[in-house]
């Protein structure tokens, strides 16, 4: 990188594939990801939604194709790029013995030990509603949503130009998925780019703006918010959703 | 702006081991594992050779020694990212601007710590038990920098290869396989050294030489291997969460998982 607040947006794959042992599991994907855009990856487990996400993290490197960020070609995904993008995963990814605060200053911690800066733990968890009185507790006594959130809160903290979150609505009750649909818009008016895979539909239709959907490794449909119509915008991404399945959260 | 990369280094391999060492201070599990071992196999060598004259001991004090350095060294590492795996949060760790190597320092350091407080008990209960391991009292320097010089090479070779198998299943039974023929060499060189402290060797310095040499080539093979390591055993880690995670929706969906 020429130079550190250089945009690492857009975020373009060219011909990515990736296969496990003689199982293919993503070929020839072609995706784009701007800033001040939720970007809604659907798909059937098994689509090869969790491995695309891992390549753009830079916790895979892909068979094949390249990935271009803010026009620059990388091979790795190294230290200054990680800096800039934020990935939370379907498992939260948390120390269960140590606190959420202290869960979070720990990567705010590495961050300020690297010359990055950070959000202040407390106010990135408030704003994703964890009560006051769980932020010293051991995570391993939180429940599944509140875990998700401090996940999420540590993603965040660090202010990423590109948020990969992989399913983090799983377990969330509905106020919980409100308050993280809040947080995501006020992530994207930001500037972020946002990849957001979920297989709860309301949700994806509230917030995304663009919806891609994945099948068996292939992107096959691709619809986006153009502003004018809503209702047109729904109607599409409505048929793209049905492609997928019923919704995990339709009966809650 | 990003500092540099020694400086990074430095400052988060501190944080990490800072971290490590809090955590395990909180349960203790480690620890209390493999001091409890010690103090067994401390007994048990007591009742089998205590009897022996110094001449028969002489010979078998190094052995005893590195040996259980061996076995404890096997138990902490197999448990060294247990706590990363169990969570998965060497991944976030990895996807974080953290450089790898200070995984590797952090681990390394903390198993080190670990290896040096149950040699802390060693060491003292054989120069108490045998009348060979006196030397151990006679000459306090050259057995701290032997000890310490071991026990670094150890952790060295041992972590890259815990980390290498922190991902797969069954890995705990395929890392304890692995580890003994690759700290063979430490090992060795440790218990040669040992018996040159016992029999007072004049050579010793350029023994514990040679051991400071292994370290060092050791520690250099570690941190040039510890990432294409880690992060070449994410696939195998990818395909296990892929399968993993798609269980887990299917049965948070009420779904039959396909056959």
């Amino acid at each position: 990188m020429s130079g550190p607040r250089e945009p690492i947006t857009p975020i373009v794959l060219r011909s990515i594939s990736q296969r496990f042992g003689r199982k293919v599991v993503l070929r020839s994907v072609d995706l784009e990801l701007r800033p001040r855009t939720i970007t809604g990856l659907v798909g059937a487990n098994g689509a090869g939604k969790t491995t695309l996400f891992l390549i753009l993290a830079g916790l895979l490197q892909p068979d094949g194709g390249e990935r271009q960020f803010g026009g620059r070609v990388v091979g790795d995904i190294d230290l200054e790029l990680r800096a800039r993008l934020a990935y939370v995963a379907h498992a939260p990814q948390l120390y269960p013995g140590l606190g959420a605060r202290a869960n979070l200053e720990l990567f705010a911690e590495l961050r300020h030990a690297a010359g990055l800066s950070s959000r202040p733990a407390d106010a990135v968890l408030r704003d994703l509603g964890l009560p006051a009185d769980a932020l010293d507790r051991p995570v391993s006594t939180f429940s599944r949503g509140m875990a998700q959130r401090v996940a999420l809160a540590r993603a965040v903290a660090g202010d990423p130009e590109l948020l990969l979150l992989d399913e983090p609505f799983t377990a969330l009750d509905a106020r919980g998925r409100s308050q993280l649909a809040g947080a995501l818009l006020a992530e994207r008016d930001r500037g972020t780019a946002i990849l957001l895979s979920s297989h709860d539909q309301g949700t994806l239709l509230r917030v995304c703006d663009r919806l891609v959907l994945l099948e068996a490794g292939v992107i096959v449909r691709e619809v986006e918010r153009g502003g004018d119509d809503p209702a047109a915008f729904a109607a599409r991404a409505s048929e793209v959703l049905a492609a997928v399945g019923p919704d995990d959260h339709a009966a809650a | 702006m990003l500092h540099l990369a020694p400086v990074r280094l430095l400052r988060q391999s501190l944080l990490l081991l800072r971290s490590e060492l809090r955590q395990e201070l909180r349960d203790l599990e480690l620890v209390l594992t493999s001091t409890f071992f010690t103090l067994v196999v401390l007994g048990m060598f007591y009742l089998s050779f205590a009897a022996l004259e110094k001449k028969h001991t002489l010979p078998a004090v190094p052995g005893l020694l590195w040996l259980t350095v061996a076995f404890v060294g096997t138990i902490t590492l197999t448990r060294a990212f247990d706590r990363e795996r169990e969570a998965d949060t060497l991944r976030a760790l990895l996807a974080a601007p953290v450089e790898r190597l200070a995984i590797y320092v952090a681990k390394a350091g903390s198993t080190l710590l670990v290896l040096l407080v149950c040699c802390a008990l060693l060491v003292p209960g054989l120069a108490s038990m045998f009348p060979a391991g006196q030397v151990f009292w006679d000459m306090p320097l050259e057995t701290v920098a032997l000890v310490v010089l071991g026990c670094l090479g150890y952790v060295a070779i041992g972590t890259l290869f815990a980390a290498g198998l922190a991902g797969g299943g069954g890995k705990n039974m395929l890392l304890a396989v692995i580890l003994y023929p690759v700290t063979t060499p430490v090992l060795m060189f440790a218990l040669v050294t040992t018996r040159a402290l016992l029999d007072k060797n004049p050579n010793l310095p350029s023994y514990l030489g040679q051991m400071a040499a292994l370290d060092v080539i050791l520690l250099g093979l570690g941190a040039l291997l510890f990432e294409p390591v880690l992060v070449g055993a994410a696939p195998a880690r990818t395909a296990q969460a892929a399968r993993q995670h798609a269980r887990q929706s299917l049965r948070a969906a009420g779904r039959e998982e396909p056959r």
